[in-house]
C-alpha cells in the first residue's frame, strides 16, 4: 500500500483534523489506486493530448498527431454534459454514534461528502449541499466553481446532528426543489420506517434524479459486538430496553441483515446504487460507487 | 440419612440471601448509547421472557450453592440399615459359616471354607467388646452365644468339615431366631456360602425369606465366598452288581464319573483292601467323558474267598475338590443258603425247586438256593438246623413233635414257609402246636376264583418286587382255591391279599425266625389225582412272576436277601445278623480313628452304628482272631456335595426381602455395608461435589450475564 492509499483509512483520516485536507488526501489516495485510464476517458470535450500509455484504448489515439510526429499521442478530453450532483446530508442524533470507532457515522459522512466534492468540482462538475432533520434545513445551490469547495466545506464542517429525522419527508421534500435531472447522493444511516424512506426515493427516481445511497451504519450497529446484560438507549428517540447481549446477538444480526438486504432489493429495483458501509470500511467503495455512476452519464 | 453435625444446617436459612439481592440490589446492567434500537425492539417480549428465566436459573443455583454448602458442612451420612431406634445399641451377630465338604474347594490354595473362617475372623476384630457372638455351622448340634469376642474366634478357627451336613437353611433360620431374641440389640446374621445351588435352591430361599419376615429387625449379610468358573471331577454313587455275593460269583463294580471344567480324561484306580486292611491296587482305566461331562468305568473281579471285602475307588491326582474323588465299597460273599423242601413226594416240590435251583443251570455261582427236597413222612428224623429255611409245601396234618420242633427251629432264627392247599386239615391246623406257626385259625376252604394282587410291595419279603409292580400281570395266573382265616393271631401282619381281600400272605414272627403262610399252594404236583389245581401261578403263561416270587419269599425266610453296606456319612447302619448269630460285644473299627468296643443287648439281631460321620471302610468284628462276627460297612459323602452350580446372586436378591439383605464378595463390601449399617456412609464429598458442580454452573450464567465490556 502506497503512503498516500493510506488516506482512505477512516482511523488515518481522524488524524487530519481540515476537511479540505482530508478531501484531498481521500481523492488523491483513491486516484493513486487506480489505473490511469478508466479515470479518463468518460468526457467528450477535447483538452489535451498525452502520450499513449499501456491499457490505453487504442481507439482514442490521435492518428494525425501519429503522421506528424511517429509517436502515439491520445486525446484527453473534457465532459460535453455537465451531472449537477447533490450532496444529501442526514442530520439525525443517531448519526452522532460510534461505539469504538474513530469517526462517527456523521464524521464518515462529512469525509466521505467533501472527497466527492473536491472530486466533483475536480471534474468541472456542479456541487451542492443539502442538510435534511425532520425536514430540509440547509441548502446550498450547486457551482461547479473552485470556490465551491471551500464553500461546501466549510459547511459541511459546522453540521452537527439534530435530535429527530424525517427521511421520507426531508427527500419529498428534495424531489420537489430540484428542478433538473441531478445526482443525489444521500448520506444516511437509514434507521427510520423503511416504507416511508423507500416511497420517497422511489419520487426521486421518477422524477428523473440518479440516487446514489451511502447506507452508513456504525461498525457496532452492524456487528453487534456487545457481551452481557446491557441497556441500550437510543439517543433518538430516549428508548432504553435491558437485552442480554450474547443471547441476542445472533438475532439481531439476522436483523440487520434482512434491513439492509431489502434496501438493496428494493434500491435495485427502482435504479438507486445502494452502497451498505460502516465506519470501519475504507472511502474508496464510495467513491468507486460515483465514478461508475459518473460514467454511465457520460 | 443422618447427619453429623445437624446444627450446621442452620446455614441453609441463608438460602434468603441471594433472594434477597435479587429482589433488591440487583445489579445494574452496563448502559449504552445504540441507535439501532428498532431492531432489538421487533423481539423484545422473547427475549425479556428467556432473560427472566436466566434470572431465575441464576437465583436458584445460587440458593442451591448456599444450601448444599451448608447440608455439606453439616456432614451428611446415609444409614443402611433401616434399625431406627437402635443406632449405637450393642450388637447381637450370627456367624453361619457353611462348613460342609464341598465348601474344601481350594481356589486360589485356600480352601473356601478357609477363606470364609478368614473373613469372619476379620468381622470378629471389627465387632465392639460388647457383642454377643454365636457361630454356627452345619453340625446337628445346635449353638448359642459365646460367652466373648476371644471363644468366638476359636470357634471359628476349630470349625471342623462336616462330612453331614444338615440343611444351610436350618442354620440360618437357627442364627435368625437367636439373634431375633435380641431385641435391645442390632441383630445381625452373617451367612459365609459359596452360593451353591444344594444349599440355596428355591424352596431353602422360600424358607429364609419366612424366617426374615418373622423377624423384621433381623439384617441379612450374605458373603460370597464361592467360585464363579469351577473345575472338578466327581466320582458318583459306585454300582455294584451284588453286595452279596455266592463264592466265585464275579464282582461288577460300575462306576459313573462327572467331569465339569476339566479337558483331561480321568483316570480311575481300584483297590480292593487285603487281610491287613492295606488297599491293594486291582485296576485302573481311563474314562472318556462324553459331551454332557458324563462317563463311566467299569471294573469285573473275580475269584472271593468267603467273608467280608472291602475296596476303594479314586481318580489319580487331584483337583480343587478331592472329596468326591474316593468312594469306598463293601461286599460280602456267602455260600448259598440252604432250603429244605417238605412235600407229600419229592416231586411235589418241582416247581418251587426250579425257581429257586434251575437244574438248566449248571454254574453254581448264579444259583442264588442249595434247594434240599425231602418227605413229610421223614421229617421228623431232620435236623433242620443245618437249613436256612424250610418250606412246607400243602403240608398234610403233622403231628406235634413235628409242629414243636418246627417252632423251635423258628426261635432260633430259623425261617419257615408253609404253603397251604389241598391236604390241610382244619383240625390238625388249629392245634395248638400248629397255631404257634400259623397266623390264625383256618376256617374253610374258598372255591372262590381270585387271583393275588399285592397292593404295596414296601414289606421287605416283596421289596424285590417293587421294580416291576406295574408289570405283572397277576390276572394271568389266577387261584383257584385257597385256605380263608379267622381270629388272626395279634402279632399277624397280612403281606399281601387276594384281589378279592382276602389274606393271601400272612407273615407271624416267632423268637428270632420268620415265618410266612401262604394261603393257597405255591405249586401244586406235578400228577394232580383227578383234582382241581389250586392256582396256575407256575403254570400260566410265561410265569417268570412266580419266579420272583418264589425266590423273594425264600430269600426273605433264609434272611439271604441283598442288604446294603453303602451309607452316606450320618446315617445310621443297621447289619443284621446272620440268624442264630448270637453276639454280646463287638469292636468297630473306623476308617481312621481308634476302635471301639460297644456291647449289645442279649438277643439283639442287629447291630446299629450311628458314629458314621468319617469317610471311609469301617469293619465290625468279634470273637478275637476266631472272626465269629467278621462285617463291614462303607461310608461314603453325599452326591450332593460334587453339585457346584451356584444361585447367581440377583436370585437370591430377588428371593429375600431387600431391605434386609446384603449381598458381599470382598472384606470391602463387608465393611462397607457394616459401617452403613452402624454409622452410616459418609457422603460429604458427594455433597462437596454437588457444591462445585452448582458453584461453577453458576459462575458460568453469572459471567454471561454481567460481563465486564471493556
Amino acid at each position: 500500500m502506497t503512503a498516500v492509499e493510506q488516506y482512505l483509512k477512516p482511523e488515518v483520516i481522524r488524524q487530519i483534523s481540515r476537511l479540505d485536507l482530508r478531501a484531498q488526501f481521500i481523492v488523491k489516495g483513491f486516484l493513486q489506486g487506480l489505473h490511469a485510464s478508466p479515470f479518463h476517458g468518460f468526457s467528450v470535450e477535447f483538452s489535451e493530448h498525452r502520450k499513449y500509455a499501456a491499457g490505453d484504448n487504442p481507439d482514442d489515439i490521435d492518428w494525425l498527431v501519429y503522421a506528424k510526429t511517429d509517436k502515439y499521442y491520445i486525446k484527453k478530453f473534457e465532459a460535453e454534459t455537465n451531472l449537477t450532483g447533490y450532496l444529501v446530508m442526514d442530520l439525525s442524533a443517531s448519526m452522532a454514534y460510534s461505539h469504538e470507532q474513530e469517526l462517527t457515522k456523521f464524521e464518515y459522512s462529512i469525509c466521505l461528502a467533501a472527497a466527492l466534492c473536491y472530486l466533483m468540482i475536480h471534474q468541472n462538475d456542479p456541487v451542492g449541499l443539502v442538510t435534511f432533520g425532520e425536514k430540509i434545513i440547509d441548502c446550498l445551490a450547486p457551482k461547479s466553481k473552485r470556490q465551491q469547495i471551500g464553500n461546501i466545506l466549510s459547511m459541511l464542517a459546522k453540521l452537527k446532528p439534530r435530535d429527530k429525522t424525517n427521511i421520507g419527508q426531508s427527500l419529498n421534500q428534495l424531489a420537489a426543489m430540484l428542478k433538473h435531472s441531478s445526482l443525489v447522493m444521500l448520506f444516511s444511516d437509514l434507521l427510520a420506517d423503511p416504507d416511508e424512506v423507500i416511497a420517497s426515493m422511489r419520487r426521486l427516481r421518477h422524477g428523473g434524479h440518479d440516487v446514489i445511497l451511502f447506507h452508513i451504519l456504525d461498525q457496532a450497529e452492524v456487528a453487534f459486538p456487545f457481551d452481557g446484560l446491557v441497556e441500550l438507549h437510543d439517543p433518538e428517540t430516549n428508548d432504553s430496553i435491558e437485552v442480554d447481549a450474547d443471547a441476542y446477538r445472533s438475532e439481531y444480526l439476522e436483523e440487520i441483515a434482512k434491513f439492509r438486504s431489502r434496501y438493496e432489493q428494493e434500491c435495485r429495483q427502482i435504479g438507486i446504487d445502494y452502497v451498505p458501509l460502516d465506519t470501519s470500511m475504507q472511502f474508496d467503495r464510495a467513491l468507486t460507487e460515483y465514478l461508475i455512476n459518473r460514467r454511465n452519464w457520460g | 440419612m443422618g447427619f453429623l453435625t445437624p446444627a450446621l444446617l442452620g446455614g441453609i436459612a441463608l438460602v434468603a440471601l441471594p433472594i434477597v439481592l435479587h429482589l433488591v440490589m440487583r445489579r445494574q446492567p452496563q448502559k449504552l448509547e445504540f441507535p439501532a434500537l428498532q431492531f432489538i425492539r421487533k423481539r423484545q417480549a422473547a427475549n425479556r421472557r428467556r432473560f427472566n428465566l436466566r434470572h431465575l436459573l441464576l437465583l436458584a443455583l445460587r440458593c442451591a450453592l448456599i444450601a448444599g454448602l451448608a447440608m455439606a458442612l453439616a456432614r451428611p451420612t446415609i444409614k443402611g440399615s433401616g434399625l431406627r431406634g437402635k443406632e449405637g445399641a450393642p450388637l447381637a451377630v450370627a456367624l453361619v459359616v457353611d462348613n460342609s465338604v464341598r465348601m474344601q474347594y481350594v481356589f486360589q490354595n485356600r480352601t473356601r471354607q478357609q477363606q470364609a473362617q478368614e473373613m469372619a475372623q476379620w468381622l470378629i476384630d471389627q465387632l465392639p467388646e460388647n457383642s454377643q457372638v454365636a457361630v454356627i455351622g452345619r453340625s446337628r448340634s445346635s449353638a448359642g452365644f459365646v460367652v466373648d469376642l476371644g471363644t468366638a474366634e476359636s470357634r471359628i478357627h476349630n470349625l471342623a468339615t462336616e462330612n453331614n451336613p444338615r440343611p444351610l437353611v436350618d442354620a440360618v433360620q437357627e442364627a435368625i431366631r437367636l439373634v431375633a431374641d435380641q431385641e435391645e440389640r442390632r441383630q445381625e446374621v452373617f451367612l459365609f456360602s459359596d452360593l451353591s445351588i444344594e444349599s440355596l435352591n428355591e424352596s431353602s430361599l422360600q424358607a429364609i425369606h419366612e424366617s426374615l419376615t418373622d423377624a423384621p429387625d433381623v439384617r441379612l449379610y450374605l458373603v460370597d465366598v464361592g467360585v464363579e468358573e469351577v473345575s472338578n471331577r466327581a466320582l458318583l454313587p459306585l454300582e455294584l452288581n451284588a453286595s452279596v455275593l455266592r463264592p466265585s460269583e464275579p464282582l461288577r463294580v460300575e462306576v459313573p464319573v462327572r467331569v465339569t471344567g476339566l479337558a483331561e480324561a480321568p483316570l480311575v484306580e481300584l483297590f480292593l483292601n487285603d487281610t491287613d486292611g492295606e488297599p491293594v491296587k486291582r485296576g485302573q482305566q481311563i474314562v472318556e467323558i462324553g459331551a454332557d461331562g458324563l462317563g463311566r468305568a467299569v471294573f469285573e473281579l473275580g475269584d472271593f474267598p468267603a467273608g467280608t471285602h472291602q475296596g476303594l475307588v479314586k481318580f489319580s491326582g487331584a483337583d480343587p475338590l478331592n472329596a468326591d474323588n474316593t468312594r469306598y465299597f463293601t461286599i460280602e460273599v456267602r455260600p448259598a443258603a440252604k432250603i429244605l423242601l417238605l412235600g407229600e413226594r419229592k416231586t411235589d416240590a418241582l416247581f418251587l425247586r426250579e425257581a429257586l435251583s434251575p437244574s438248566l443251570i449248571t454254574d453254581p455261582t448264579t444259583v442264588g438256593f442249595e434247594c434240599v427236597t425231602e418227605r413229610f413222612a421223614k421229617a421228623s428224623s431232620i435236623g433242620f438246623d443245618t437249613y436256612d429255611a424250610v418250606c412246607l409245601l400243602d403240608p398234610p396234618p403233622l403231628s406235634e413233635e413235628l409242629w414243636q420242633s418246627l417252632a423251635e427251629y423258628a426261635e432260633q432264627g430259623g425261617g419257615v414257609g408253609i404253603f397251604l392247599g389241598h391236604h390241610a386239615r382244619l383240625s390238625n391246623f388249629n392245634s395248638n402246636a400248629a397255631q404257634q406257626l400259623l397266623p390264625g385259625t383256618l376256617k374253610r376252604k374258598s372255591r372262590h376264583a381270585t387271583y393275588l394282587r399285592p397292593q404295596r410291595l414296601d414289606h421287605p419279603a416283596l421289596m424285590g418286587l417293587r421294580n416291576y409292580a406295574e408289570q405283572i400281570p397277576w390276572p394271568l395266573y389266577p387261584v383257584l382255591q385257597y385256605w380263608e382265616f379267622d381270629n388272626f393271631a395279634g402279632d399277624a401282619y397280612i403281606v399281601a391279599r387276594f384281589a378279592n381281600h382276602q389274606a393271601a400272605l400272612v407273615e407271624r414272627p416267632v423268637g428270632r425266625g420268620r415265618v410266612l403262610t401262604l394261603a393257597t399252594s405255591i405249586s401244586d404236583p406235578l400228577e394232580l389225582e383227578n383234582r382241581e389245581p389250586w392256582n396256575l401261578l407256575p403254570t400260566g403263561p410265561e410265569p417268570w412272576p412266580f419266579v420272583a416270587l418264589s425266590n423273594q419269599l425264600v430269600s426273605y425266610l433264609a434272611q439271604s436277601e441283598n442288604q446294603p453296606f453303602d451309607f452316606y456319612a450320618g446315617e445310621t447302619v443297621n447289619l443284621r445278623l446272620a440268624p442264630r448269630h448270637q453276639v454280646s460285644s463287638f469292636v468297630l473299627h473306623p476308617p481312621d480313628s481308634e476302635s471301639l468296643r460297644r456291647s449289645l443287648p442279649p438277643g439283639a439281631d442287629t447291630i446299629r452304628i450311628s458314629t458314621t460321620y468319617q469317610l471311609g471302610n469301617y469293619r465290625v468284628a468279634s470273637g478275637g482272631q476266631s472272626r465269629q462276627l467278621d462285617r463291614g460297612f462303607s461310608v461314603n459323602v453325599s452326591p450332593a456335595i460334587s453339585q457346584l452350580a451356584r444361585v447367581a446372586p440377583e436370585v437370591i436378591a430377588e428371593a429375600l426381602p431387600s431391605n434386609q439383605l446384603k449381598l458381599a464378595t470382598t472384606l470391602d463390601d463387608i465393611e462397607r455395608y457394616v459401617d452403613i449399617g452402624r454409622t452410616g456412609r459418609s457422603l460429604f464429598s458427594w455433597a462437596i461435589m454437588f457444591v462445585a458442580m452448582v458453584w461453577g454452573a453458576e459462575h458460568l450464567l453469572g459471567n454471561r450475564f454481567y460481563r465486564e465490556t471493556p
